[in-house]
């Protein structure tokens, strides 16, 4: 049964709707946990690494960026507002695994003011927008802060032997 | 006492971000940053408001609030990246608000191969 994880997380999630725990909401959780795994199921793929140490420290990098992210675009609103300015940056990525890479666009997302707008699959790239961007300074700290949140995402996450991570710069890579 | 000060401070926080995110809508300049205003400030702004509800009610009740912020975490980038996609596509980013815009110039690359 390689599908334990998934009845596991459907059976806590309905506990918690529940909001209390009864021996008949368990029962009824783990019943509709598998009903819900055996009629749409989902692919079996190998299981990502779990790194509770570097999982726990992304944690903690991403609610530490959605505070200054919210806070970010808040003052850029109120103090640029019609005038606020942009830019697409690309920033080479550091894996080739597709889920990983799918977190990252997730993650990234939290990132301040910033989101996933395009990924190049073949060039290995990422464009990212981002908002309140002024001089090429901005761009630099942009494409330096993405490539912190991938590294943390990677050691978290990352599939060993897929992962390399090499200096190029995005116009080498493109 | 000490409970309804914390959760006053978290939900009225929460309420000021929500606003900002708001106003943001109103006052930015175009679609993908306006995307930003509905996504970040929102996001932070429903976080404090449930944190300051969390405070109020019992264990077993503000359990349920972590899934709230949990599927709203997860689901608010993807929606923002999909309709942000779209919107470059479709040509609905202002590009003279772009201070630097490597995709466009990678785009033009390739089609003139």
């Amino acid at each position: 049964m390689k599908r334990w994880p998934q009845i596991l997380w459907l059976t806590v999630v309905w506990v918690l709707l529940w909001g209390y725990v009864t021996p008949t909401i368990v029962v009824g959780g783990l019943v509709v946990a598998l009903l819900v795994t055996v009629l749409f199921p989902l692919p079996v793929l190998n299981r990502l690494p779990f790194r509770p140490w570097p999982l726990l420290r992304l944690g903690a990098f991403l609610v530490a960026d959605l505070f200054r992210s919210g806070w970010d675009v808040a003052v850029e609103t109120l103090r640029y507002g019609p005038k606020s300015r942009a830019g697409i940056v690309a920033v080479p990525l550091l894996t080739d695994s597709e889920r990983v890479i799918t977190l990252i666009a997730g993650a990234a997302a939290l990132t301040p003011g910033s989101f996933v707008l395009q990924i190049d699959r073949a060039g290995c790239v990422l464009y990212v927008y981002a908002l309140g961007l002024r001089s090429a300074a901005d761009a630099e700290q942009t494409r330096a802060h993405m490539r912190r949140l991938q590294e943390r995402v990677v050691s978290a996450v990352g599939v060993d032997g897929v992962t390399p991570t090499d200096g190029r710069s995005p116009a080498e890579a493109t | 006492m000490i409970r309804d000060i914390v959760s006053s401070v978290f939900l009225l926080g929460g309420a000021l971000f929500c606003l900002l995110g708001a106003i943001g809508l109103v006052r930015l300049p175009d679609l993908p940053a306006r995307l930003q205003a509905a996504t970040k400030p929102q996001t932070l702004g429903l976080l404090f408001v449930l944190i300051g509800t969390a405070v109020r009610l019992e264990f077993e009740n503000a359990a349920t609030l972590v899934l709230v912020i949990l599927f709203q975490a997860v689901t608010a980038p993807v929606i923002s990246q999909i309709v942000a996609r779209s919107a470059y596509r479709t040509g609905a980013v202002d590009t003279d608000l772009l201070v630097i815009d490597e995709l466009t110039a990678r785009v033009a690359e390739q089609d003139g191969k």
